[in-house]
């Protein structure tokens, strides 16, 4: 009965029946968890299929439960209970250096696979050079008018990565005479180590920013010392990375981008955070329960579990055999794509995005434009594939499957979502802020420059990040665009053929059928894709939490 | 532009009397009292002047046929109930109206004699000679010195920044609260300090007028009276147009008020201690009184 607002006498005021809305309300948290629950199981499936936790000793696990398991709760608790914020810091540490493990291993095969590290110093300093011209350009800026900062701007980078005279040159049939900076540096014959190289290329901007921001205002020589400490890190990692059995250069990088980024947050707590400095007993428990734990185990000759995601997985190509197969070039594919997706559709997503709201005239073109953009993220994938091939394939002359076709056909399909979650990031910038910008003689320009987009910044940054993570998964455009299913070795340039993550997992599911294909090695495929997404979402979740709390 | 030094002033009701097509006439009446103190030294040239000035949103209309001379380097109120159109005025001033799509303004409304609403004028440039402060302290996300040095940098103002913005900040009556932390965040002050930084921030680029849209209704009384000494004192050297709510904040700090009524008409316009004390209007002495609005 709708009307069931029975009342019945009890102390005096009598009680109002809430059948029908508890009901309503359990079943709207079914709805809630629905999804959510389906997709933690069959995770959980596949994770067992994967990993195969239980064919590990007994004493495997009793030993990893003691030496690490408890010490942790017991240290998290302890730490919970005396500072719920510094138990925040401790968990934020850990997902940091969890992250940054992930991201350095990615960053440890662009290096040792596909691009000298040479190269990528030659590239930073050619880059770094006009950087600094441009800076100079422009605080000399009352004296030099707009045009002529411009000129000498894009003069001073053509100058300094393609020399005189450059591409340009070479269109009119005239042969390079002088070398750009980056030319020179790129081919100096005799160079130190690559590993040394990584150490200056990486290591060295990492070393400073880390510096700085451990030193705080301390002045220049806490800086220095500061960020001579980081640099040691890196340096470490490749002279002690040959003795357990690692090259020194992806040594070095994994000790750059892996274990610089928690040791300076590390660094940063105990120096500055004084108050939280007992979050810190979280990363430790962790790392000495891990290291302890492992010892042990080794001692005790426990064996741990058969997983198939292992080193040989991530390190090896396809293999026709289950137990050889690896998931390396379809790892190194999918970072390829993710970095050619991110450099297309972020900037032009972020463009349209600021046009559509700071610009925009309110007019019925404007409407038009608005409502396709959110029909052209409904539009399936396997039809942006299409376009993909019909527009750089057919038209252009590419050819197909390569990184950069792969990566502008991905760009394409995510350039709705990170077009509406800009927009919806822009939107949230106060109107007051604007106002205030305007009153004070600003053009729309320098209110967008200044007041817009560094107070949106962070949100556009979580929606793109998101976005990217439906292109990670995406398998329908880059079967349409004839990216190879398997591919044995990295793409080394954006215009070689590369497969990824989701393809190779498909190709394993459908083409190379065995039962340890379809029972171990896919399951294995999709924790490491899953491992990678939830790592991209993690960093988005972070963003998107600071900039609540920053509003 | 008319020079007109002797006792001018915009009749209440002039919009009717005056002829809506001769933008250069201007109305004289003698008005009983205009003998005090202040004006003994002779009423200075009026720096904003508008005539015939109508506003309509879409096709409603928020201000009718404003006609009113506002003197240089005074305090000039604007008073009257909501919805009257004040604010609509203020952000006629410095075309801020034009932010608003429907917002559509016809009659002259000038600054030194040059129309505002000329094709030929920027309203970049126009806001760049008239500064605002707004309702609620706006502060931008930035550091305190960052804040006050927003309109030199946009502006390429010459000179120290540093030194501009000290100064900036002494005008403001906060530089003694904020001098050893220019470098935090100015969303980390209190309201009132938010506000005075907005001040500050308004003034660095030292601007002709300084519009305040109703600067103290979002504050406490402490830093409400903080704020009306400030506007005091900064009468000296800026011509203020203030909007408020506040009649006895009208009657403290204003030289002139000028007193909206419902249907955007502008009724009266004098000097303030005439205006609270003996209104020529009935409607007006309704609403000082507090019979209506």
């Amino acid at each position: 009965m709708a009307t069931d607002t029975t009342t019945e006498v009890a102390g005096g005021f009598g009680q109002v029946s809430r059948t029908v809305g508890q009901l309503f309300r359990y079943l709207l948290l079914a709805a809630t968890l629905f999804g959510l629950v389906f997709v933690t199981i069959l995770l959980v499936y596949v994770a067992n299929d994967a990993i195969q936790p239980l064919t590990a000793d007994p004493g495997w696990h009793l030993t990893f439960f003691l030496a690490l398991v408890v010490p942790t709760l017991a240290a998290g608790a302890y730490v919970y209970r005396r500072d719920g914020e510094a138990f925040q810091t401790g968990a934020l540490a850990i997902g940091l250096a969890v992250v940054s493990l992930m991201f350095s291993g990615g960053a440890a095969m662009i290096f040792a696979d596909i691009v000298e590290p040479l190269t990528f110093l030659a590239f930073l300093v050619a880059v770094a050079v006009p950087g600094v011209v441009t800076l100079a350009v422009v605080a000399y800026d009352d004296r030099i008018p707009f045009l002529g900062q411009f000129a000498v701007t894009v003069a001073a980078f053509y100058l300094s990565l393609f020399g005189v005279p450059g591409p340009l040159g070479a269109a009119a049939g005239i042969s390079s005479v002088v070398p750009g900076v980056f030319g020179l540096l790129a081919g100096v014959p005799l160079a130190p180590a690559p590993w040394l190289l990584a150490v200056l290329s990486v290591g060295l901007p990492l070393a400073a920013v880390g510096g700085s921001l451990v030193a705080r205002d301390r002045g220049r020589r806490a800086r220095l010392f500061a960020g001579a400490g980081i640099l040691a890190v890196p340096l470490a990692g490749g002279i002690v990375g040959p003795f357990v059995g690692v090259d020194p250069l992806p040594a070095t990088v994994v000790a750059s981008v892996g274990f610089v980024p928690p040791i300076v947050y590390a660094a940063n707590v105990a120096i500055n955070v004084p108050r939280e400095r007992v979050a810190l007993l979280i990363p430790v428990t962790i790392i000495v329960g891990a290291l302890v734990g492992a010892f042990a185990v080794d001692l005790a000759g426990f064996a741990g579990p058969q997983s198939w995601v292992d080193w040989a997985f991530l390190t090896a190509s396809h293999s026709n055999t289950a137990e050889d197969a690896g998931f390396y070039p379809a790892i190194g594919g999918s970072i390829l794509l993710m970095v050619t997706v991110a450099v297309f559709a972020f900037p032009v997503g972020v463009g349209a995005a600021v046009y559509l709201e700071e610009y925009a005239p309110d007019n019925r073109f404007t409407r038009v434009v608005d409502v396709n953009i959110s029909n052209l993220a409904g539009v399936p994938s396997v039809v942006y594939g299409l376009l993909g091939f019909g527009l750089f394939v057919t038209y252009l002359g590419q050819p197909d499957g390569t990184v950069l076709l792969g990566g502008l056909t991905l760009g394409l399909l995510i350039l709705p979502i990170v077009i509406i979650s800009a927009r919806e990031a822009i939107r949230s910038v106060p109107e007051e802020q604007r106002a205030a910008s305007y009153g004070m003689g600003a053009t729309k320009w320098q209110t967008v420059k200044n007041v817009v987009l560094p107070r949106s910044f962070s949100g556009i940054l979580t929606g793109t990040i998101l976005a990217l993570g439906r292109a990670i998964g995406e398998t329908a455009p880059l079967i349409m665009i004839g990216a190879p299913n398997v591919t044995y070795s990295l793409p080394t340039s954006f215009s070689e053929a590369a497969s990824a993550m989701p393809l190779q997992v498909y190709a394993w599911s459908s083409l190379y059928a065995g039962p340890n294909f379809y029972n171990k090695v896919v399951p294995a495929g999709v924790v490491v894709l899953v491992a990678v997404l939830l790592a991209m979402n993690s960093i988005a979740i972070v963003l998107r939490n600071k900039y609540q709390v920053g509003d | 532009m008319t020079e007109n030094t002797s006792e001018t002033r915009a009749e209440s009701d002039g919009g009717t009397t005056a002829d809506p097509t001769n933008d250069e006439m201007v109305i004289e009446t003698d008005v009983a009292g205009a003998t005090d103190d202040r004006d003994s030294t002779a009423t200075p040239d009026p720096i904003i002047r508008s005539r015939d000035l109508d506003v309509f949103y879409g096709e409603e209309r928020a201000l009718d046929s404003i006609d009113i001379d506002i003197p240089e380097n005074r305090v000039t109120a604007i008073i009257g109930p909501s919805g009257c159109g004040k604010s609509t005025f203020l952000r006629c001033v410095n075309r801020m109206n034009d932010r608003i799509d429907s917002c559509r303004v016809t009659g002259e409304l000038s600054l030194r004699g040059k129309n505002v609403y000329d094709d030929d004028v920027d309203p970049v440039a126009l806001r760049r000679r008239v500064g605002m402060v707004f309702q609620e302290p706006n502060p931008f996300p930035k550091s305190i010195y960052d804040n006050v040095a927003y309109g030199l940098d946009i502006q390429d103002v010459e000179g120290d920044h540093d030194e501009i913005v000290e100064e900036s900040l002494k005008r403001a009556a906060l530089w003694d609260e904020v001098n050893h932390q220019l470098d935090s965040s100015g969303l980390e002050l209190s309201g009132g300090q938010q506000q005075r930084l907005c001040i500050a921030r308004a003034i660095a680029p030292d601007p002709e007028v300084l519009l305040m849209d109703e600067p103290a209704s979002a504050l406490d009384p402490v830093a409400t009276s903080q704020v009306e000494d400030l506007i005091e004192e900064l009468a000296e050297d800026y011509t203020v147009i203030i909007v408020t709510h506040n009649m006895q904040q009208a009657a403290r700090i204003s030289d002139k008020t000028a007193v909206f009524l419902t249907g955007g008409e502008l009724v009266e316009f004098g000097d303030t201690e005439q205006i609270f004390e003996n209104p020529e209007h009935q409607r007006v002495e309704d609403y000082i009184t507090g019979k209506f609005g």
